[in-house]
């Protein structure tokens, strides 16, 4: 069976893998909260409270478990007139985007980000639907994407 | 050729009756307010009725004349601070009193030109033009009000600046359509290179060139005076009758529904008798009923036309509407037929157009209800050539076949039934040589056809089931509108070829498109 993911000829390119990292700590902090405070609860008040701990842990270790392999399967690869994104473990998409219909790219960072070396590019064309960004991406290769995407899609800017 | 500065622009003034149109709903709020005021006041013995009586009874004339002087005050001068020109090849719009705006846009970017025309304003022979471009909501230049003679003038001028007609048409009117290039057509062939002056007279006559003195002086004024003028001639196409509209309104699912809750509601306050209860549903009725009759008012009167500048649509009974969509800006379409219109073989046609976005759904109807014949010749005026040999056979496939009988479609295999057991026999896609359609929908059918050229983006998505039974969703990202073209559940194999050729034929349909201005020949 041909996986629609796997289009032949195509080399991907990977995003850094310390874009698990940057996605682990936001969804520490959130849930470490609401475990730490059931766990302290349970030490204290009753041992009901580990069901409150509990949730949360689980929610992080499932997080913990996915995130590598979502970060492992992001790809992206410019082609001669348009870039593949492909993205998902157990949801999979694979977007092509011509530098013809791209409208303008976004290169955004967080304070986590950037501590971490990393950025996100996202493309838009006329439609919404577009979901094109590339998380994960280190900062120079991130300008080098952008300005390459901008030059292209300039070169071949043909109305809507 | 360069933009003059924004000095050398002839500013023109909206209709100084504006501010009656803009603000009368808020006149009409305030006396409501007022009224309602003073009459629960003197219920009570106070208020404005008991201060007429007092001997300071003046206060209340002077404080009308007062808010009065300063609401024509204020409107006067947002009237007098808005105002508007038309460049080379931009518009430019002036407005706001305090917080100035000022907006330009480029004229061979422009979606589409509407004439709006609201209630209250027909009254005083006023509308609103509307130049859509692509920028999300709120992107648009609304000139208003103005005198319909001059809106209709200033449409006919934007429509040729955007065709990228350098110098005005003469007063003669063209002799037919079929002189200019057809709407959506691949411009003649021998294109290249620059401009041939003959060659382009020969094709418009009435084009003055470039290089005489008449030209680049913009418009003569007298031709502003006389509406129409200016227009490209168009021929009209089809016409909705009032009685086939309300039919097809009221075997609308939303015409069931209202009428089957409003039956229900009867029954049950007959057996309950309790009346209460049919107060307590009142807004979902009313919220039923304003639909239909938001359909009605807004559909009503639909005259559908073709010309040189593009599809021309008028409809409306309250609140009339005049939309210009110039060739080529029309992204998808889609042809729907809900359960009730199979008998009579009823469609309705909408579009993506890039400026309409998906705010309002009245103006991205191409036609509101019509036969399939009526269907398929709008679907024409968007698409001219589908590319393919007999081309009816291959859209009654894709408006009512499905994969039980072989055709030209490419359909859901088998399996996909467990995933969709309703209409896995409608999902499909046929590709032509200039487009792609898209069939779904077995209670609700539905063609879309998207033009290569006009692909934003491709994708195909695939989740945990469908990648145990090997299938594959296709979706074509398109601008925001009524239309998103995608085929559900294909072979995963199916799915994967037609994206790597998809994505092929929209780069080369793109580089052999017609130009943004599509009056030029270059």
């Amino acid at each position: 069976m041909t996986s629609p993911f796997e289009p032949p000829d195509v080399t991907w390119s990977r995003v850094s893998p310390r874009l698990v990292t940057a996605r682990l700590v936001p969804a520490a902090i959130t849930l470490g909260i609401p475990l730490l405070a059931g766990a302290a609860l349970a030490f204290t008040v009753s041992p009901w409270f580990w069901l409150l701990a509990g949730f949360p842990a689980a929610i992080l270790a499932l997080t913990a478990w996915v995130v590598p392999r979502q970060v492992h399967a992001l790809g992206y690869a410019e082609r001669d007139d348009d870039l593949l994104i492909r993205k998902g473990v157990l949801f999979r998409s694979l977007t092509v985007v011509p530098y013809g219909r791209m409208q303008y790219v976004d290169v955004e960072a967080g304070p986590l980000d950037r501590r971490l070396g990393l950025a996100k590019v996202q493309l838009h064309t006329a439609s919404v639907g577009t979901d094109a960004q590339i998380p994960g991406l280190p900062p120079d290769e991130a300008a080098r994407l952008r300005d390459r995407l901008a030059s292209r899609g300039e070169a071949r800017l043909a109305g809507l | 050729m360069t933009t003059p500065a924004a000095e050398d622009l002839a500013w023109r003034r909206v209709h100084p009756i504006t501010p009656v149109v803009r603000g009368w709903t808020i006149l009409a709020a305030a006396l409501f307010v007022v009224g309602q005021q003073s009459i629960d006041d003197s219920a009570r013995g106070g208020g404005i009725v008991e201060l007429l009586r007092s001997d300071f009874w003046w206060i209340v004339p002077a404080a009308i004349v007062l808010v009065a002087l300063v609401g024509f005050g204020y409107a006067a001068v947002a009237w007098r601070m808005t105002s508007y020109a038309v460049g080379e090849d931009t518009v430019h719009m002036r407005k706001g009193v305090l917080f100035r705006t000022q907006r330009h846009a480029r004229l061979d970017r422009v979606q589409a030109v509407d004439i709006r025309q609201p209630l209250v304003a027909r009254l005083f022979g006023l509308c609103e033009l509307t130049l859509e471009v692509a920028g999300g909501s709120d992107s648009g230049i609304a000139i208003g009000f103005l005198r319909d003679g001059d809106a209709r003038a200033l449409r006919g001028e934007l429509l040729a600046r955007a065709a990228g007609l350098k110098a005005h048409r003469t007063g003669e009117p063209l002799p037919d359509v079929g002189a200019r290039p057809p709407a959506d057509a691949p411009l003649p062939a021998g294109a290249d290179g620059p401009v041939d002056t003959a060659q382009a007279a020969d094709h418009v006559p009435g084009v003055v060139h470039p290089g005489e003195p008449t030209a680049d002086q913009g418009f003569a004024p007298e031709l502003l005076e006389r509406p129409g003028l200016l227009e490209a001639p168009e021929q009209s196409v089809l016409t909705v009758p009032p009685a086939r509209l309300i039919v097809s309104l009221l075997r609308s699912g939303a015409a069931i529904f209202t009428f089957v809750f409003v039956v229900a509601l009867v029954v049950l306050v007959i057996t309950t008798g309790r009346i209460g209860i049919a107060f307590s549903v009142l807004p979902a009725l009313l919220g039923g009923g304003g639909y239909l009759f938001n359909r009605f008012t807004g559909e009503f009167d639909f005259r559908v036309a073709i010309s040189a500048d593009g599809i021309r649509l008028r409809h409306g009974l309250l609140e009339t509407r005049a939309q210009t969509i110039p060739p080529g800006r029309v992204q998808a379409v889609s042809l729907t037929q809900g359960l009730l219109w199979r008998g009579p073989d009823w469609w309705r046609v909408q579009v993506n157009v890039a400026g309409y976005g998906d705010k309002n759904e009245t103006n991205a109807v191409l036609l509101p209800v019509g036969t399939r014949e009526d269907a398929l010749a709008v679907l024409s005026l968007v698409l001219p050539e589908l590319g393919v040999d007999e081309p009816r056979a291959l859209l009654d496939e894709g408006l009512e076949g499905d994969s039980s009988s072989a055709g030209r479609f490419v359909g859901s295999p088998r399996r996909a039934r467990i995933l969709d057991p309703v209409s896995w026999r409608r999902h499909g896609f046929s590709v032509t040589g200039r487009a792609l359609l898209l069939r779904r929908g077995r209670l609700v059918r539905a063609l879309d056809v998207v033009p290569h050229e006009r692909t934003q983006s491709l994708a195909v998505t695939q989740g945990p089931w469908q990648r145990r039974l090997g299938l594959a969703t296709f979706t074509v990202h398109s601008t925001p509108g009524p239309v998103s073209p995608a085929a559900p559940h294909l072979d995963a194999a199916d799915a994967a070829r037609l994206l790597d050729e998809q994505a092929l034929r929209a780069r080369s349909a793109r580089a052999a498109a017609g130009p943004e201005r599509w009056m030029e020949t270059s």
